[in-house]
């Protein structure tokens, strides 16, 4: 690990998404506008329809600043959805130029992911500042400046721990012709698992308590929920010392993979 | 500096056959066959040689560079490059190699070269002042203009291939894989690589190895070839013996003067050698090496010569022939 090198390559992919200002904008606003909609017609309609002020413990402007919450962290988790690179570099053949290197390729492949959390905290910074502006904080959710900042940590955390999942089915290109369905699948899972597409509380209780033990909440439910003041500070260093640990597990378990699987590697072509 | 013993790769391939069936058979069950990529190569490269891996497409030549690179793991057999064994990537191993394939960009496409440059000091660790030294003389050498800062995608083949060539030797490696270094450029600049590579060999005394499909750079660059065919090693050696060890004749060119002394006859002129051009003007004969004086007298006392030459065979052609598995002369 050389903080140097990691830090010159994560600077090329910030000031290279940096220099797509066009792509820069539009998937800032489209991305927000078009979420926003959908979550605020979504649960308005659901709060309308069962008459009830609460569903599953949750307010309607609760539910609502989760839901932003969500997708504003999302986005810097994902980290620039590069979760298909390191299967187009086995079969384009460019992994062979970072095996020439002098230095991990998962190393490159991190930095280059981490290069994209910079511009992604910015639009979700101002994209929240927009919000706040606009629909001020509800009163009901204690949302503070000391728990937007202990979110941060979590949300950095979440997005290596995003990185690690999404290696084991890249490095399945190894082996098959297509991954493409299997990073669509994890996306997916990790998205309703993780608590991306509603919160984690609404689920049953023994669908929470499974859940609790995977690494799936650590991504978008727990920082959220740090975001909204709602876990106390001991939670917080427990949960970000078990997401550290679900990093170590899956690094561990691509470990094989990678050893069997760059056996199979052929540069592209004979 | 390059040692290599009985290196073998198979590439275990999926068979596809056409249509629609069997792409639905093939969701269940996949049949696979094997190809044999290099076949037991054995050879070694000292320090400051250049030497030329010729071969077909697909014989193996770029499988080759891989294996010594450290890209890919060989099926059996074993190599050494400066000691280490290369697909275990040894830090050691990989800061002291460098791999140029003309066919493929290795660098940041979305960089100015500059970028680039500076991204590799980092990634070699190369000290500021040595960095700084070896770009000022490759790019000297190169003739490198304004083109540093400009975006890698927005350079011609030509200038890219140049930055290539900068990028992989800043690390001043001691060995150097070149993967068709010249594909698809202009003359001028084939001719500009070629002085390059000339250079820097001068210069640094690495081991190199360079595959290519111009004979103009087996010929300007390389004294000793391997020839590959189907992953098996055929010639390897030096490119004069090539032409003395599978063309066992000359060429004897010989013009005529018109509607003076007798016309030559295909047919008779066939006992001194195959008769590859027969007209009133010229005679154009490839005659056996140990018979060479004696048809050349022949010729010169039979017609009227108003000029006479005799030539080596083309060494592209030669070399071909061993390619194509048909190294042998007609006579």
């Amino acid at each position: 690990m050389r903080p140097g090198l990691f830090i010159h390559l994560m600077s090329i992919e910030t000031r290279k998404l940096f220099s797509y200002r066009v792509d820069f904008w539009v998937t800032t606003v489209v991305n927000m506008v078009v979420t926003l909609i959908v979550f605020w017609y979504l649960w308005e309609a659901m709060f309308q329809e069962s008459g009830a002020s609460t569903i599953g413990g949750w307010s309607l402007p609760g539910i609502l600043t989760y839901s932003v919450l969500i997708s504003l962290s999302g986005r810097v988790i994902r980290g620039g959805d590069l979760q298909m690179a390191i299967s187009t570099d086995i079969y384009e053949g460019s992994l062979s130029r970072f095996l020439l290197y002098p230095s991990r390729y998962f190393f490159f492949k991190y930095a280059q992911q981490a290069g994209a959390v910079l511009p992604e905290l910015l639009q979700s910074i101002a994209m929240g500042a927009l919000i706040v502006l606009v629909y001020g904080i509800p009163t009901e959710v204690p949302v503070t400046a000391t728990s937007l900042l202990m979110a941060l940590p979590t949300i950095l955390i979440g997005h290596l721990l995003f990185f690690m999942l999404s290696v084991i089915p890249q490095l399945v290109a190894f082996w098959a012709e297509n991954v493409w369905s299997l990073s669509v699948l994890l996306r997916f899972i990790t998205m309703l698992l993780g608590g991306g597409m509603l919160p984690l509380s609404l689920f049953p209780e023994w669908a929470q308590s499974i859940l609790a033990w995977m690494p799936f909440i650590y991504l978008y439910d727990f920082p959220a929920r740090v975001a909204m003041g709602l876990v106390t500070q001991a939670q917080w260093l427990e949960g970000m010392l078990l997401s550290l640990l679900w990093c170590g597990i899956t690094a561990l378990l691509a470990v094989p993979f990678w050893r069997r699987g760059e056996l199979q590697y052929t540069g592209v072509g004979i | 500096m390059i040692k290599v013993q009985n290196l073998r790769k198979v590439f275990r391939v999926h068979k596809r056959e056409p249509g629609l069936t069997s792409s639905i058979r093939a969701l269940f069950r996949r049949e696979w066959i094997e190809k044999v990529a290099v076949s037991g190569s054995t050879f070694s490269v000292a320090e400051g040689e250049i030497v030329g891996l010729i071969g077909a497409n697909g014989a193996g030549k770029t499988t080759l560079l891989k294996m010594l690179s450290g890209i890919i793991h060989p099926t059996s057999g074993e190599a050494r490059v400066l000691g280490s064994i290369p697909w275990k990537r040894e830090n050691s191993f990989r800061t002291q190699i460098a791999l140029i394939m003309g066919q493929k960009a290795q660098l940041w496409w979305d960089l100015p070269a500059a970028d680039c440059f500076l991204l590799l000091r980092e990634i070699y660790r190369i000290p500021e002042d040595r960095y700084r030294k070896n770009l000022g003389r490759l790019i000297s050498m190169l003739n490198i203009g304004n083109e540093m800062n400009v975006q890698i995608r927005r350079l011609s083949l030509g200038e890219r291939m140049k930055m290539e060539l900068i990028a992989a030797l800043l690390h001043s490696p001691r060995v150097v894989f070149l993967d068709e270094p010249t594909i698809g450029l202009d003359l001028t600049t084939q001719r500009a690589i070629r002085d390059f590579i000339l250079e820097y060999r001068a210069e640094l005394s690495p081991a190199m190895l360079l595959t290519s499909h111009y004979m103009e750079d087996i010929q300007r660059l390389c004294k000793r070839i391997i020839i590959l065919r189907e992953g098996s090693i055929v010639y390897d050696g030096s490119l004069r013996r090539v032409i003395e060890e599978y063309a066992p004749y000359k060429e004897i060119l010989v013009h005529l003067r018109r509607g003076i002394g007798a016309v030559p006859d295909a047919e008779d002129l066939s006992r001194l050698g195959d008769v590859v051009e027969c007209s009133e003007t010229q005679v154009k004969i490839r005659a056996p090496r140990d018979r060479i004086a004696e048809a050349a007298n022949e010729l010169l006392q039979r017609f009227s010569v108003a000029d006479l030459s005799i030539d080596e065979p083309e060494i592209g052609d030669t070399i071909e022939r061993i390619m194509a598995g048909r190294p042998e002369e007609p006579r």
